[in-house]
């Protein structure tokens, strides 16, 4: 079933000169599925999707698409780009200048030998389905951005390839058609049930693609599972500063007896409690990171002043939110809100859910964000 | 329309990536046989003295032209007229493009155009011209000033190093503009506006901005153009020779004539490469060091200065200056001489005719054979040369990453080689083998000697081009070759096209490595203007006439398609 796997990466090693870009990853993705291969600029997350693709030859490991292998190094199997039957959209587009809106879109079904009228016939019907009905004479070069990308799908999709790829494929899009793009891309991924690898840095749209989230880090996987568990529960603390986390330096004072929290020292005065992530045993004295999203840093206008009161440090207006910097007995706690004109100076109630807190061992962090 | 195995691959043979790797390779190969055969041909012949016994390894070759005071004599010259004519080049066509590319001057876009004219004639033909318009005694421009201005123009004598300098200047030219017109144009104008804003005057600036900015453009034209110009042999062969002035292509052109001494001309070969290389490794450390960020892309272009009363009357007679002298007069004189019967210093319409081309064109097999062999070589020779290109062009941007700057500095080593000493390299690998005088051994000296041209051209078309738009070709089930045709080829066809006629211009006009090619029946338009020099100056220009409509003919195709020379 899906379970069986559809693509299976193993072992995958990609270097360039000394720089190891990809180093050691496995994942698999099963039939129908999305998964975004999530990370910062230089993760090597576009290396795998163009080791994946055949565009780069990767030093070891093994990649297996549909049942097939398409690349062992040990046994000199690498598959052309053209062999491994997929799709691909890139940043770029890629759309050809100098061929039409039909042309670049019959392309994979001219190569493939498919006699014209055949092959305009289903460039038209995908282009309908794109939303670009109309568009089939148009030199390539006169259609907006957005079309482009359009175009660059259609081609992608219209030799009805089982796996397509994504490279930052929404990026260049402004921010309301990439919001469009992205329900539409999910709408037809339902239709067509094709599976889709994504590669971008922005966790909106890993998040709002994709079934399961790979996150990179200096070419290796940092953390991966179901979307919903990568976001909520970050496992190690680059990914907690990726999702934008507070993340803050203290050390396990208690274990609390319940067993499921731990009292962590921030600094001399403040003192929180918190969860350690999953499967972690904290030890009294380890010097751990506690981590909380700024959404659950609760603030709330007040006079009293108490242990709970901190002091604006530094507010910004977002629009809908607001974000602001309160100083709680000298830890610094950045906080989103619906804004309510906050100011710097202002006394704020500071509300922290012990539920809230995920308290990760400080010597797992690793590289640099 | 579900997934149901899709449209499968059709399967397109089984070369899979060996084509792809195999193609560029081998034109990488040829080119670099191109260049190191006649290379290593000139070395082991110039280490060659034959003896009573047959040849042996000796210094002798060297120590003879050490020893001898012609070969400084030559070697002064040469460097006098190759440094004179960097300066004027630099000076002139720095102006120009200046001109061109930050005023408003009236007529600024036929000026671009016009200005580029000389880089597309004959700097034989010009040479030749030029004798016919300033000649001692008899050349048309001392003809005007006596009889109309009642000024003596005699002193001014055209077989000189000055005479030389002076055409090679108006042929050198373009190099310089080509190289500085882009950098002046995209050149962010923060740089200057903010040394006026801050108080530097015009001229101030111009001094400590602009031209420090530009130092890179200016170094890499200057120097090919020293290096070129020193070495072209066409421009010393019409005006230094026949007054016994020594010079490099010249004396070795003569080494090679009866008696010929090969040593020794190989000798000479090799001392003017090493020159040429050292220079070259120069200017490529020199540039390394210092890095400008001139072309930025970004921020706003330049302003055009406003001209007004003496700058653009400067400006303007700065164009008619260049315009005349390399295009206008050359071609009155041309054309005066070619329609006249008999040359007299004096184009008198009365005995105009058309005899000169009706004999060069229908009557005399020479100049017939002539003009159908330097067809047959341009024609052939640009479509081969412009093959090779494009796949060296694929290597130097697509290919393996780690050996590319290599292969590049390889590959553009015959940039600074003079095609005499490439002649020269070439005759002696065919001088005792089938090859020798025929037009296959011309056709390979022209491709190897020139097709780094047409490889810069293709290849900087091709650093433009996505290599996505490539890639999802390949995803999209395209072969290397598929992609290939479907793709890149249709991409840089606006490069093909310039380099290809780059080429055919380039072989039509090839004069240098010929003259020691060439034999009965395989002579060339440029070739048998020479050896019909001695005969009859109306036969002369009405080939020349004949040469200059096809490379006009080739000039407006270029206009035409509005493809841009990419600096070489």
């Amino acid at each position: 079933m899906a379970d069986a796997g559809f693509v299976h990466i193993r072992n995958l090693t990609k270097r360039f000169g000394n720089h190891a870009a990809v180093n050691d990853v496995s994942f698999d993705v099963a039939e129908g599925h999305t998964l975004a291969l999530l990370g910062p600029s230089g993760c090597g997350k576009t290396t795998i999707l163009r080791c994946l693709a055949g565009l780069e030859t990767p030093e070891a490991g093994t990649i297996e698409i549909a049942g097939r292998m398409v690349f062992d190094r040990t046994r000199h199997v690498d598959f052309v780009p053209e062999k491994r039957e997929l799709g691909i959209v890139f940043q770029s587009y890629a759309v050809w200048p100098h061929m039409s809106v039909a042309e670049n879109v019959a392309f994979p079904l001219k190569v493939r030998g498919m006699p014209r009228a055949e092959r305009l016939k289903r460039a038209s019907r995908m282009l309908e389905t794109v939303g670009l009905a109309g568009f089939e004479d148009r030199p390539a070069t006169l259609v907006s951005g957005g079309q482009q990308q359009r175009i660059a799908l259609a081609r992608a999709l219209v030799h009805e390839p089982r796996l397509v790829l994504f490279d930052e494929a929404l990026s260049n899009l402004d921010a309301q058609l990439r919001e469009q793009m992205r329900l539409e891309l999910r709408l037809l991924q339902e239709r067509l049930r094709f599976t889709a690898i994504y590669v971008t840095h922005d966790q909106a749209e890993a998040f709002g693609l994709a079934d399961t989230v790979v996150l990179m880090n200096h070419g290796t996987v940092e953390t991966m599972g179901s979307a919903r568990d990568v976001f909520h529960r970050p496992s190690s603390a680059f990914a907690a500063r990726f999702f934008g986390l507070n993340v803050l330096e203290g050390r396990v004072s208690r274990t609390a007896p319940d067993g499921q929290h731990v009292e962590v020292a921030l600094n001399g005065r403040l003192t929180i409690r918190g969860r350690p992530a999953d499967g972690v045993n904290l030890a009294e004295g380890t010097p751990v990171l506690a981590c909380i999203r700024k959404e659950y840093v609760g603030i709330e206008r007040s006079d009293v002043q108490d242990d709970a009161t901190g002091t604006i440090a530094a507010a910004s207006f977002l629009g809908v939110a607001e974000e602001c910097v309160v100083d709680l007995q000298g830890v610094m706690l950045r906080a989103t809100r619906p804004a309510i004109g906050l100011a710097r100076g202002d006394r704020v109630r500071v509300a922290l859910s012990s539920d809230d807190w995920i308290v990760l061992p400080a010597s797992n962090e690793r590289g640099d964000l | 329309m579900t997934i149901g195995g899709g449209v499968p691959a059709r399967d397109a043979g089984r070369h899979g990536r060996w084509l792809q790797v195999v193609l560029p390779a081998t034109s990488v190969v040829i080119g670099v046989l191109l260049i190191a055969g006649p290379f290593l041909a000139t070395v082991i012949r110039s280490l060659l003295e034959w003896g009573a016994d047959g040849p042996q390894l000796s210094a002798a070759n060297f120590i003879g032209l050490f020893s001898d005071p012609r070969f400084y004599n030559a070697a002064v010259n040469t460097v006098i007229a190759g440094a004179s004519t960097m300066m004027l080049s630099l000076l002139l066509g720095f102006s120009l493009a200046w001109v061109v590319a930050r005023t408003d001057m009236p007529g600024r876009t036929w000026f671009e155009t016009l200005n580029l004219v000389p880089f597309f004639l004959s700097p034989y033909v010009g040479a030749l011209s030029w004798i016919y318009l300033l000649a001692p005694h008899s050349g048309l421009l001392q003809w005007v000033a006596r009889t109309w201005f009642g000024v003596s123009l005699d002193a001014i004598d055209i077989y000189s190093v000055a005479g030389v300098v002076w055409v090679l200047t108006l042929f050198y030219t373009p190099y310089v503009y080509l190289f500085v017109i882009g950098p002046l144009r995209q050149m962010d104008a923060a740089f200057e506006d903010a040394a006026r804003v801050h108080g530097a005057s015009f001229w101030y600036t111009m001094r400590h901005i602009t031209l420090p900015l530009m130092i890179p453009a200016l170094l890499s034209a200057g120097l090919i153009v020293f290096v070129t110009s020193a070495g072209l042999f066409d421009v010393p062969l019409a005006l230094a020779s026949p007054r016994g002035i020594r010079m490099m292509p010249t004396e070795i052109f003569s080494l090679v004539q009866y008696p010929s001494d090969l040593g020794r001309a190989a000798a000479f070969g090799i001392v003017v490469l090493i020159v040429t290389i050292l220079l070259t490794l120069l200017q490529r450390r020199h540039i390394g060091q210092r890095r400008f960020d001139t072309v930025t892309g970004k921020g706003y272009r330049p302003r055009r200065i406003r001209l007004k009363g003496k700058g653009l009357a400067a400006a303007l007679a700065l164009e008619v200056f260049y315009i005349g002298g390399g295009v206008v007069l050359p071609v009155i004189a041309l054309l005066m001489v070619s329609f006249s019967r008999l040359w007299t210093g004096r184009f008198l319409l009365r005995t105009a005719s058309i005899g000169n081309f009706d004999y060069v064109l229908t009557r005399y097999n020479l100049t017939q054979q002539a003009i159908v062999n330097s067809l047959e070589l341009a024609l052939v020779g640009a479509t081969l040369g412009v093959a090779l290109s494009i796949l060296q062009a694929y290597y130097l941007t697509r290919g393996n990453p780690r050996r590319r700057a290599l292969v590049d500095a390889l590959l553009a080593l015959p940039l600074g080689i003079p095609g005499i000493i490439l002649g020269l390299g070439f005759l002696i690998l065919a001088i005792r083998t089938p090859l020798y005088s025929t037009l296959t051994i011309i056709l390979i000296a022209y491709i190897a000697r020139f097709f780094p041209f047409a490889t810069r051209t293709i290849a900087a078309m091709f650093l433009a081009i996505n290599p996505e738009l490539e890639q999802s070709a390949r995803s999209s089930g395209a072969s290397w070759l598929q992609t290939m045709r479907l793709v890149v080829l249709p991409l840089l066809r606006p490069s093909i096209i310039a380099a290809w006629l780059m080429l055919f211009v380039i072989f039509i006009r090839e004069l240098g490595a010929t003259i020691l090619l060439y034999g009965q029946g395989t002579e060339t338009i440029s070739v048998t203007m020479v050896i019909l020099s001695e005969r009859s100056s109306g036969y002369v220009a009405a080939l020349a006439v004949v040469q200059l409509v096809l490379l006009l003919v080739a000039f407006t195709i270029f206009r035409l398609t509005r493809t841009s020379i990419v600096q070489a």
